[in-house]
C-alpha cells in the first residue's frame, strides 16, 4: 500500500529504520509482522512508532534503499529459540532477542536511497522526516547546527555524507559529514553542538581522532557551533576550498 | 545526595518517556518499556542515577470503558523485568507520581475506587520490574471537601483497604495550598506512610510557620530504617510569562506579559537557594536524602545544578 502522507497528529512520531539484509526476514516482516534485534546488542534507540527497513544488496530491485515501512505493535523480550523455533540448535538459541510485532508493511512513494556504499546500521528518525527524505542522509535529526550546513550543502550541490561511520582498531565513530573527492576525502567535524543552547550536555557519540583521520588521508575540518551560527559564516566557503584542493567533489555514484 | 528528574528528557531530542498514542492506534505497555530503556542508557551516560518515570506508562491500563487495555501488565512480564535488571545494573532509582487525577480520599466512591486501581497498577509494575523499597510511588491526600479532618480520615480509610503492594510503596507529598506538612504528618502517624517533603509547597502553604529544616527533618524521619528518603525541589519561576489574551468581543488574540506566581516552577533550580536552604537543613538533620528537581528544565537542569553544586558546594553532593 502506497502512503499519501502523515496524518497530523503523526508527524512528530518515532521511527527506527532497521537493516533488513534477508529475503527471510523480509517475508517474517511482511507475512508473519514481526522483526527481531539481538537484545544485548540493540541500538542505543530502540523505542519507536514505526519500524522501517533499509534493504540491502540482496533485494535487487529494492536493493540499498529504503521502502517500506510499518507501525509497531508491540516488544517482546524472548530467546531467539521461541522466536524462531526451527532453529532450535543455532549458537545463540539461548540469547535474548527484541521481537517487535509489526503492523502490514507500507510502501512509501518514493524509495528512499544510499547513494554511495557504505555501513548503515540503525537510524533513529521521525515519520515526518521519512515520507519527506529524498535520500538516506535526510534521515538524521541533527542539531540546530548540523541541519543548517547540511542544507547549505544540499543547496550547494554538495554531495556529503552524514554520520559516515568508521572503524578504527576495533573502536566504532562517526564524523559528522565526510566528502568523496576525486583525489582525497574531507572529513567534517561538527564541534561543542549540543541538542539545546547554552547547557552542556555531555555528547554521546565517540569523540573522532583527528590524527587517525588525517593518517588516514583525510583532510580534517572542525567548526564550532558558534562559528557554523556567525552570520556570512566562513565555514562553507572553506568546505568547497578543502574539497577544491582535494579535486573537486565526486558526483553522487549512480547505482 | 542523587539528584533526578521527572518524565521527560530534553537533553536528546527524540527520547519519548512512553507510549503516547491515543487509543486508536493501540498503544501498549512494551512499546512504552522500549522507550524507558532507551532513556535508561542515555541517564546511564550521564550519570543521572535518579528518575520518576512517566505515569501514563501502561496507557488506558485502568480505564473503565477499554478492558482490552487492562492486562498489559501481565502481558509485559518478561519486558518489566529486562528493563527493571537493566536499573538495577545502573544504580537508578526509580518512581511514579500517581496521576493527578488519582483522588484516594475522593467522596465520589467511584473515583476513589478509580484512583486505587491506578495506585495498583502502578505498584505492579513497580513489583514486576523487581525494584526495591526505594522504588515509590508518590501521591498526595487529595480533596479538601471544606472540611479537613474528614478529608484526612477518608485518606487514611482508603489507605488502610490498599492491597500491600500498594501500600508499601506509596509515600505522601505536602502539597500548596491544601494539606501542609503537618497535615501529612498526621496521616503518617495513623498509617505509619512516609513523607515526601516538597520544597516548593512548603514555600507555599506553611500556615502553621513551620522552620524548614525542621519540617524537612518531620518528613525525614518518617521514613523507615535502611530505605533513603527522596524530597522535592523546585524554584520559584520569577522570569516573565507571556500569555494570549483574547479580547472579549472578537476572536483576535494578543500577547500580554504577566508576573509570574509563586507556585509556577522555574526552568532551573536557583543554586543559592539550594545550597541556603541544605546547608542550614543539615544543622538539624542527620539523614541521607536523595532529591527529585521538579524544575521545568528536567535533565538539564539536573546538569547544571550538579555543576553548579560542585563548583559552589561540592560538600553537598557527598560521592
Amino acid at each position: 500500500m502506497a502512503e499519501a502522507g502523515a496524518k497530523h497528529g503523526d508527524r512528530t512520531a518515532r521511527v527506527l529504520v532497521a537493516v533488513m539484509n534477508s529475503e527471510r526476514d523480509f517475508a517474517m516482516a511482511r507475512d508473519g509482522g514481526w522483526y527481531r534485534i539481538p537484545y544485548e546488542s540493540a541500538p542505543s534507540r530502540v523505542g519507536a512508532d514505526y519500524l522501517a527497513f533499509y534493504q540491502t544488496r540482496v533485494f535487487e530491485e529494492d536493493r540499498w534503499a529504503v521502502n517500506y515501512y510499518a507501525p509497531v505493535k508491540r516488544y517482546r523480550v524472548l530467546p531467539r529459540r521461541s522466536i524462531i523455533p526451527f532453529e532450535p540448535d543455532h549458537p545463540r538459541a539461548d540469547a535474548l532477542y527484541y521481537k517487535i510485532e509489526i503492523g502490514p508493511l507500507r510502501r512509501l512513494q518514493h524509495s528512499i536511497p544510499s547513494h554511495r556504499l557504505r555501513r548503515i546500521t540503525f537510524i533513529p528518525t521521525t515519520l515526518e522526516r521519512l515520507l519527506r527524505a529524498k535520500e538516506i542522509n535526510d534521515l538524521w535529526c541533527g542539531s540546530r547546527h548540523e541541519e543548517q550546513l547540511w542544507r547549505a550543502f544540499k543547496n550547494n550541490g554538495i554531495g556529503a555524507e552524514r554520520r559516515y561511520p568508521l572503524r578504527e582498531e576495533e573502536e566504532d565513530y562517526t564524523i559528522d559529514f565526510a566528502l568523496f573527492c576525486k583525489e582525497g576525502k574531507v572529513a567534517i567535524c561538527l564541534e561543542g553542538h549540543s541538542p539545546m543552547e547554552n547547557v552542556h550536555v555531555v555528547r554521546e557519540r565517540g569523540s573522532v581522532d583527528y590524527y587517525d583521520l588525517a593518517a588516514k588521508g583525510w583532510t580534517v575540518l572542525r567548526f564550532s557551533a558558534r562559528e557554523l551560527a556567525r552570520p556570512g559564516s566562513f565555514c562553507l566557503p572553506e568546505v568547497i576550498e578543502a574539497a577544491r584542493r582535494e579535486g573537486g567533489v565526486l558526483p553522487v555514484p549512480f547505482r | 545526595m542523587l539528584l533526578g528528574f521527572p518524565v521527560k528528557v530534553l537533553g536528546q531530542p527524540g527520547l519519548k518517556s512512553h507510549d503516547n498514542r491515543r487509543w486508536q492506534s493501540r498503544p501498549h505497555l512494551s512499546v512504552s518499556l522500549a522507550y524507558l530503556r532507551d532513556i535508561f542508557l542515555y541517564l546511564k551516560r550521564q550519570d543521572i542515577r535518579m528518575y520518576r518515570m512517566a505515569a501514563d506508562l501502561a496507557p488506558y491500563v485502568v480505564h473503565p470503558d477499554m478492558p482490552e487495555f487492562h492486562s498489559q501488565i501481565e502481558e509485559c512480564t518478561a519486558e518489566l523485568a529486562a528493563v527493571g535488571e537493566l536499573a538495577i545494573e545502573s544504580n537508578l532509582r526509580l518512581s511514579f507520581h500517581l496521576p493527578l487525577t488519582s483522588v484516594l480520599n475522593a467522596q465520589d466512591e467511584t473515583i476513589a475506587q478509580q484512583s486505587s486501581q491506578s495506585a495498583v497498577a502502578h505498584g505492579r509494575i513497580l513489583e514486576a520490574m523487581g525494584l526495591g523499597p526505594e522504588a515509590v510511588l508518590v501521591t498526595h491526600v487529595g480533596g479538601l471537601y471544606g472540611d479537613r479532618k474528614s478529608a484526612l480520615g477518608r485518606f487514611v480509610e482508603r489507605f488502610e483497604r490498599l492491597p500491600e503492594v500498594v501500600r508499601r510503596r506509596l509515600v505522601l507529598e505536602n502539597d500548596d495550598k491544601r494539606f501542609s506538612v503537618p497535615d501529612i504528618q498526621r496521616v503518617h502517624e495513623r498509617t505509619g506512610i512516609p513523607l515526601v517533603f516538597d520544597y516548593l509547597h512548603f514555600r507555599n502553604f506553611n500556615p502553621q510557620g513551620l522552620d524548614g529544616a525542621q519540617a524537612l527533618d518531620v518528613c525525614l524521619r518518617s521514613w523507615p530504617p535502611g530505605v533513603k528518603p527522596k524530597i522535592h525541589f523546585s524554584s520559584p519561576r520569577t522570569a516573565m510569562r507571556i500569555v494570549q489574551h483574547r479580547a472579549s468581543r472578537n476572536r483576535s488574540t494578543s500577547p500580554q506579559l504577566r508576573a509570574p506566581r509563586p507556585t509556577q516552577h522555574a526552568d532551573f533550580a536557583d543554586p543559592f537557594q539550594f545550597m541556603d536552604f541544605f546547608s542550614k537543613a543539615r544543622q538539624v538533620v542527620d539523614q541521607e536524602f536523595d532529591v527529585m528537581l521538579e524544575v521545568k528544565g528536567k535533565d538539564l537542569a539536573v546538569l547544571r545544578l550538579r555543576e553548579d553544586l560542585t563548583r559552589f558546594a561540592p560538600n553537598l553532593l557527598g560521592d
